[in-house]
C-alpha cells in the first residue's frame, strides 16, 4: 500500500512539473514579449522596458521558469500588474467562494446520484428504471449555466426566495454564505448527478453479471444482499473514476456559473485578468486549478487501492 | 455494459446491422434529431427567415409570433434565424474538435498499446498531463495570449479530446493485442503497424464511433459554455452560448430570450447522446445475445 | 438403498421457443457420485442450474425436481435461498473468476455460514477456518485474510469448494470443476470431492465432458445429448458395456488414435534437424516489492535445449505454468529469449533480419487453442486463410491467392464456399480446420500447435487429430504439439518432452516416456492423468472383489 501510494505521488509530482512547463511556455514563452502583450501595442518602449524590469523578464527563460517555481514553493505567486496587489491575496479572497461551491456541488451530486444509481440498478428493467434513465438523459443534456439562469428566474426573480446574485462573504456566519451558494451548487450538480447515476447503475449491472455474483447467489444470499455486499464495492472503481473527473469539471464549471450569479470567485478574477491582459494572474489561477485537478486524481488513485485489494498488492 | 463489450467478437453484416439499428428506439430518435439539427445548420447557409446582422430597433423584444417564431432580441434580431446560424457554429466547433482528438489521439493510443513498456508509459503520462487541463482552462490561456475568437474554443476542446481518444483507443487495443488472431498475425510475420491497421483498428472502430458521438455532444456543451463567458465565437457571428449571455442581461424583462437557445442546446446534445447510446446497444454483441 | 437426495422427474425446459431439455429423469443417492456427461450443448449445465434455481429469467421449466420433500421448481425465491448454500452447494468451472476479488477468502466462506446459521462473526470465522483446513488450505499457511488474487487457480477452486461445503450440504453440484485445471490439480480436486462425499454422505452431481474423469469418480452416470438422456445406469456398467451407440461413440472418440502411416517412422538421427533450441532461458523481471526494489527475477524457461528433425511430430507436455507456452512463443519469435539460440531451418529466430525474417515466417506457422479467438471477426475466411501469403517471395495475384486458399481449404476438408463467409458462421471444429488451413497455406516445414484440441468436444477432437496425422503423412510437416493432455500426446507424436519448472526433465519416444516415465515430474503427470480404459479395468477388478 505504501509503495503504491509513493509511486502514485511520484507520478503526481512529475505530472505537476510537466503541467507547469506547459503553462509557463504558453503564457510566458509563446507570446514573445509578455510585457509588450500586457501593455498593448501603443505602449511606449520605456513603459515596456520598465515592466520587463519589474517582472524580471530580462533573465533567461529557464531562470525565469525556475524562479517562478521557487517563488510558488514559498507561496509567492507574484504581484498582479493591474491590481497592484499580491496574486496570493487576490486568489485567497476568491478561493473561499469557488472551492466551497465546487465541494458543495460534488457533495450534492454524489448524495443524489449514488442512491439513484443503486435504486435503478436494483429495479433494472422496471418502469421506474426506464423513467429515471430518461430523466438522466435530459439531465446530461442541460447546460449548467442555462439551468442556472432558469433557477435565477424562478427562485430569485419570480419567487424572490434567494438573492439573484452576489456573495455576502463568510463574515456574517455560514448560513448567509450557503444561501448564496445553494442555487449555483444545484445548477452545477444536476448534470453531474445525471452522469454519475448512470455510471453507478451501469457499473452495478455490469458487476452483477460476473461469475462471483453467481457464487454468492449459490451461497443462498438473496439478490438484493448480493447487490449491496458483493456488487457495490466492485462497481466503485468506475464510479470513483467519474467522480474524480467530475471534480475537475466542477472546478472549471464554477468559473462559468460564478458568471451567472455574479459571485466574486476565481472565475470573475480570471475573466477580468484576461480582459486586462494580466498574465501573472491568469497563470496563477490556471496552475492552481490544474494542480487541484491533479491532486484530486491522486486521491482517486488512493481510493482505488482502498476499493480494490489487487491494486494494494500490485504496485505496477 | 463495459466498453470492452464493444470490441467486436463477430462480424456485423451491414444490412442486419441497419435493420437492428432501426428497431432501436434510442438510435432512431437520436438519429432523427441529429439529422434535423445538421439540416437546420445546412439550410442556414442558403436561407434564414431574417438577416441576423441587421438590427431593427423597432422590432426589439417581440414575443414569439408567426413572423418571429421565437421572438426577437433586444436589438430586434430574429431569434429563430440566430438559432439556425448558431447551430452551424456549434456543429463546426464540436466536429473539428472531435476530428483533432481522433486524428491525434487514436494513433497515439494505438502506438502506446502496440509498443507497451516505456513508450506506453511516456505517452500515457503525457496524456495525463493534457487531461489535467479542462477545456475551459486551455481556452483561458489561449484567449489570454491570442485574444478572443471562435478558433480558441476549437483548439481548447480539441486538445482536451486528444487524451480522451488516446485512452479509449489504447484500452481497447490492449484488449485486442493478446487475442489469438493477433498472435497468429504476428506469427505470420506482419509488422505492428500493419497489424494495427488490418486487425486492431477495424475491431476498435465501434468503440471509437460511440466515443466520437459522446465527445461531439460534450463539445457542443463545452462550446456553449465557452461562448457564454466570451471565450468562444465573437459578434456578429451568432452562437447559442452568447445568445444566452445576452439573454441573461435581459432576464428580468424578457425571460423568453433565454428559452430558445437553451432548448436548442438541449435538443442537439440529447439527440447525440441518444444516438451514441443507441449505437452502443446496436453494436454491442453481448447485449444482442441476451435479447 | 436409502432415500435419494435428489430426484428429477420428467424435467422439461425451454428458453423462449427453444426447447433446451426434454424428459430428464435423474436420481442422486446420498454418499454417491452421479456423473452427468455430454458434449457442449447437451444441456448438462442447464440441468444443474435448474436444480439450483439459478436459471436465466426467460427460461421456463416444468416437471419435478424433488429435494427434501420439496419440488424445487415450485419453491419461492426466499425458500430457495434457504436451501442454496445450506442444503445444496455448487462448484463452478472457472475458479479464476468465481471469487469476489475485493473480499478475503475468510469473509467469503464465513458469509454463507453466518447467513444460514445466525452464527456470530467469531463462530463463523472459526468454522470457515475449519472448512478451509478441510479442503487443504490450513490457516497457518493460508490465513483467512488472504484475497483471492493471492491464490493460484487450484487453491481458489478449493476455496469455492469450501464455500459450497461449509454447511455440509446434502447435495453438491460440481459443474466441470476441474476443466480449467491441469491434470495434477484435477486429481487433487477430484480426490477432495470424493473425500467430502464419503465422509459427509453428500450426494454429488459431477458434470463433465471427460469420460476418463467420470470413469474414475462416478457411481452412477447419465449421458446426455441435445437436451435428452441417451443412457443412464451404474457407471462401470455403462462404460464397460457401452451398449448405447452414442456412449460407444463418445468412449471411442475420447481414446481415439488416428490412423497415421508415419507413426512408425525411421530413427530420428537420419533426418536433418529443422528446429534447434539451444540453452534457451527466459527470465521475467520480479514483482516490485517497493518503490525502487524488485523481487528476484522469475525464470520461466531454464536452459532448454532440443532439436526437432524434419517431418517429426514432437509433444511438449507439462503442468500449467511450467513454461511450455513461453517456450512456444520464443520458438515462434513472438518473444525473445533472455539467452540462448533458436534456429528454424537454419535461420536464427532472434538475430534475423530482412529477407531471412520473411523466410523464417514462411517455414514456420502456428495453430492456437481457442477456435473462437483465432480469427479476426471482421474479415472473410479468404482474407484470413491467405494472411501468411504475404511472406511469399512474389506477391500472388488475386486469382493465385484464391486458388491457394481453395486448395488449402480442400486439404483440411472444408468446402471452397467457405471463402466468402465470416468466421462466426462456423462451428468450433470447423474453425480449427480453418486455422490449420491458414497454417499450412505457405507449405511450412514446422507447425507449432498450442493446445490445438483442448477446447473441442471429444468427437470433434478425434477428427482434428486425424487431420494432423494426414498432414504429417502427406506433407511431412513437422509438429510441435504443446498439450497438457497425455492422450493427445500419445495419439499424434513420435517423441514427448516433459517440462517442469522451466526445464525439460524427460525426452524420449512417446511410447517409452508415457508408459514408463523416469522423472518424478513425468510420473506425477502420468499418474494423475485420467485414463478411461485403465479406470474401467481397475474399477471392475475392485467391484469383483
Amino acid at each position: 500500500m505504501f509503495a503504491y501510494a509513493a509511486r502514485r505521488l511520484l507520478t503526481v509530482l512529475v505530472t505537476l512539473f510537466a503541467a507547469s512547463i506547459i503553462i509557463f511556455a504558453v503564457l510566458q514563452v509563446i507570446p514573445g514579449d509578455p510585457a509588450r502583450l500586457m501593455l498593448g501595442i501603443n505602449a511606449t518602449d520605456d513603459a515596456v522596458a520598465n515592466l520587463r524590469e519589474q517582472l524580471g523578464l530580462n533573465a533567461p527563460v529557464y531562470a525565469r521558469y525556475f524562479n517562478w517555481l521557487a517563488d510558488m514553493a514559498r507561496g509567492d505567486f507574484g504581484v498582479s500588474y493591474t491590481y497592484s496587489a499580491p496574486v496570493r491575496e487576490l486568489v485567497g479572497e476568491r478561493i473561499v467562494v469557488s472551492l466551497p461551491l465546487a465541494i458543495l456541488a460534488l457533495t450534492l451530486s454524489t448524495l443524489v446520484a449514488i442512491p439513484v444509481g443503486i435504486f435503478t440498478a436494483a429495479r433494472h428493467g422496471t418502469a421506474t428504471d426506464t423513467a429515471a434513465m430518461a430523466a438522466t438523459q435530459f439531465g446530461i443534456a442541460i447546460p449548467n449555466f442555462w439551468f442556472a439562469l432558469l433557477l435565477v428566474y424562478i427562485f430569485a426573480i419570480t419567487l424572490r426566495w434567494v438573492p439573484a446574485g452576489g456573495f455576502p462573504g463568510w463574515e456574517d456566519g455560514v448560513l448567509p454564505g450557503l444561501r448564496a451558494l445553494i442555487l449555483p451548487a444545484i445548477a452545477l450538480a444536476l448534470p453531474q448527478a445525471a452522469i454519475l447515476s448512470r455510471v453507478t447503475r451501469s457499473a452495478l449491472l455490469e458487476t452483477m453479471r460476473e461469475d462471483y455474483i453467481r457464487t454468492a447467489r449459490a451461497k443462498g444470499l438473496p439478490q438484493r444482499r448480493v447487490l449491496w455486499h458483493h456488487a457495490l464495492r466492485n462497481a466503485l472503481i468506475p464510479v470513483l473514476t467519474i467522480m474524480g473527473l467530475q471534480f475537475a469539471f466542477l472546478l472549471a464549471g464554477t468559473i462559468i456559473i460564478e458568471n451567472v450569479f455574479y459571485l466574486p470567485g476565481l472565475g470573475q478574477l480570471v475573466f477580468q485578468a484576461i480582459q486586462r491582459l494580466d498574465l501573472i494572474v491568469v497563470q496563477s489561477v490556471v496552475i492552481l486549478l490544474v494542480g487541484a485537478v491533479i491532486t484530486v486524481n491522486f486521491f482517486v488513485d488512493l481510493a482505488y487501492a482502498w476499493a480494490d485489494p489487487r491494486l494494494r498488492h500490485r504496485t505496477q | 455494459m463495459s466498453d470492452r463489450d464493444l470490441i467486436a467478437t463477430e462480424h456485423d453484416d451491414l444490412g442486419q446491422l441497419f435493420r437492428r439499428a432501426l428497431r432501436n428506439r434510442s438510435f432512431l430518435i437520436g438519429l432523427i434529431i441529429t439529422l434535423v439539427v445538421i439540416a437546420v445548420a445546412m439550410i442556414s447557409f442558403v436561407w434564414t427567415p431574417y438577416d441576423v446582422t441587421k438590427l431593427t430597433i423597432a422590432d426589439r423584444l417581440k414575443p414569439p409570433s408567426a413572423h418571429h417564431w421565437f421572438g426577437t432580441d433586444h436589438f430586434g434580431r430574429d431569434i429563430a434565424s440566430m438559432i439556425m446560424e448558431g447551430a452551424r457554429n456549434s456543429i463546426a466547433v464540436a466536429l473539428v474538435a472531435v476530428a483533432i482528438g481522433t486524428v491525434i489521439g487514436v494513433p497515439v493510443g494505438c502506438w502506446a498499446a502496440a509498443k507497451r513498456g516505456a513508450i506506453d508509459e511516456v505517452l500515457m503520462r503525457s496524456s495525463d498531463v493534457v487531461f489535467a487541463f479542462p477545456a475551459l482552462l486551455s481556452a483561458v490561456m489561449i484567449t489570454a495570449i491570442l485574444g478572443p475568437g471562435a478558433i480558441n474554443a476549437i483548439i481548447a476542446i480539441g486538445i482536451f479530446n486528444i487524451p480522451v481518444f488516446a485512452r479509449v483507443a489504447r484500452g481497447a487495443a490492449l484488449a485486442i493485442w493478446p487475442r489469438e488472431f493477433i498472435l497468429a498475425a504476428r506469427a505470420s510475420g506482419k509488422s505492428q503497424a500493419r497489424i494495427t491497421l488490418e486487425h486492431i483498428l477495424p475491431n476498435i472502430a465501434n468503440l471509437l464511433l460511440v466515443q466520437g458521438t459522446i465527445q461531439f455532444s460534450l463539445g457542443i456543451l463545452a462550446e456553449a459554455g465557452l461562448s457564454y463567458v466570451g471565450l468562444g465565437a465573437q459578434p456578429p457571428n451568432p452562437s447559442w452560448g452568447r445568445m444566452l449571455s445576452e439573454a441573461q442581461t435581459m432576464m428580468a424583462v424578457a425571460p423568453q430570450m433565454a428559452i430558445a437557445p437553451g432548448v436548442a442546446i438541449i435538443v442537439a446534445v440529447l439527440g447525440l447522446n441518444l444516438l451514441g447510446d443507441g449505437l452502443r446497444d446496436v453494436l454491442d454483441p453481448k447485449l444482442r445475445r441476451e435479447r | 438403498m436409502s432415500d435419494p437426495v435428489l430426484q428429477i422427474t420428467n424435467l422439461q425446459l425451454s428458453i423462449g421457443q427453444n426447447p433446451i431439455l426434454r424428459d430428464i429423469d435423474l436420481t442422486v443417492q446420498p454418499g454417491s457420485v452421479h456423473a452427468v456427461v455430454g458434449e457442449s450443448g447437451s444441456g448438462k449445465s442447464m440441468t444443474a442450474l435448474a436444480t439450483m434455481g439459478l436459471l436465466p429469467q426467460e427460461a421456463a421449466a416444468r416437471g419435478e425436481i424433488s429435494f427434501g420433500g420439496h419440488n424445487l421448481l415450485t419453491l419461492t425465491e426466499p425458500d430457495m435461498c434457504m436451501l442454496r448454500g445450506d442444503d445444496i452447494g455448487m462448484v463452478f468451472q472457472e475458479p479464476m473468476t468465481a471469487l469476489n476479488p475485493v473480499k478475503t477468502i475468510g469473509e467469503q466462506v464465513a458469509e454463507g455460514i453466518r447467513w444460514h446459521t445466525n452464527a456470530s462473526r467469531r463462530e463463523a470465522e472459526d468454522r470457515a477456518a475449519h472448512t478451509l483446513e478441510r479442503v487443504g488450505l490450513p490457516k497457518a499457511k493460508f490465513p483467512l485474510e488472504r484475497y483471492p488474487h493471492e491464490l493460484s487457480g487450484g487453491q481458489r477452486q478449493r476455496v469455492v469448494i469450501a464455500i459450497a461445503c461449509a454447511l455440509k450440504p446434502k447435495l453438491l453440484i460440481a459443474d466441470e470443476p476441474t476443466t480449467a485445471l491441469d491434470v495434477v490439480l484435477q486429481k487433487q480436486i477430484l480426490d477432495l470431492l470424493r473425500d467430502l462425499v464419503e465422509t459427509d454422505g453428500t450426494g454429488l452431481i459431477l458434470i463433465s465432458h471427460d469420460l476418463g474423469v467420470v470413469a474414475e469418480m462416478a457411481d452412477d452416470i447419465t449421458i446426455m445429448r441435445e437436451g435428452e438422456i441417451r443412457e443412464s445406469g451404474r457407471a462401470i456398467d455403462v462404460l464397460h458395456h457401452q451398449r448405447h451407440a452414442y456412449t460407444r461413440q463418445l468412449a471411442e472418440a475420447s481414446i481415439h488414435v488416428p490412423l497415421w502411416k508415419n507413426r512408425k517412422e525411421a530413427d530420428a538421427g537420419v533426418a536433418q534437424p529443422l528446429l534447434t533450441v539451444s540453452r534457451v532461458t527466459k527470465d521475467y523481471p520480479g514483482k516490485r516489492t517497493g518503490l525502487f526494489h524488485r523481487g528476484e527475477p522469475f525464470r520461466a524457461v531454464d536452459e532448454v535445449s532440443f532439436a526437432i528433425p524434419e517431418g517429426r511430430s514432437v509433444g511438449l507436455v507439462g503442468r500449467s505454468g511450467c513454461g511450455k507456452s513461453t517456450l512456444a512463443h520464443m520458438i515462434l519469435a513472438l518473444d525473445n529469449p533472455t539467452s540462448g539460440h533458436i534456429s528454424v531451418d537454419g535461420i536464427d529466430t532472434v538475430h534475423h533480419g530482412g529477407d531471412q525474417a520473411v523466410n523464417l515466417r514462411r517455414s514456420m506457422q502456428v495453430v492456437f487453442q481457442d477456435p473462437y479467438g483465432s480469427f479476426n471477426p471482421r474479415r472473410t475466411v479468404e482474407w484470413l486463410v491467405s494472411e501468411p501469403l504475404h511472406t511469399l517471395p512474389d506477391t500472388p495475384t488475386r486469382q493465385e491467392r484464391r486458388e491457394r486458399v481453395a486448395f488449402a481449404l480442400d486439404e483440411v476438408g472444408m468446402s471452397t464456399d467457405a471463402m466468402h463467409r465470416y468466421p462466426h458462421e462456423f462451428s468450433g471444429g470447423q474453425r480449427q480446420r480453418l486455422a490449420i488451413a491458414r497454417a499450412i497455406i505457405t507449405r511450412p516445414k514446422l507447425v507449432v500447435a498450442d493446445e490445438p484440441v483442448s477446447a473441442l468436444d471429444v468427437s470433434i477432437r478425434a477428427q482434428i487429430l486425424d487431420l494432423f496425422a494426414k498432414l504429417n503423412d502427406d506433407l511431412r510437416i513437422a509438429f510441435l504439439f504443446i498439450t497438457h493432455d497425455l492422450t493427445v500426446a500419445r495419439a499424434i507424436t513420435h517423441e514427448v518432452m516433459v517440462m517442469h519448472d522451466g526445464q525439460i526433465v524427460e525426452h524420449g519416444p512417446s511410447q517409452t516416456v508415457l508408459d514408463n516415465p523416469q522423472s518424478t515430474a513425468a510420473q506425477a503427470l502420468i499418474e494423475a492423468a485420467p485414463d478411461l480404459r485403465k479406470a474401467i479395468v481397475r474399477r471392475r477388478a475392485t467391484a469383483a472383489q
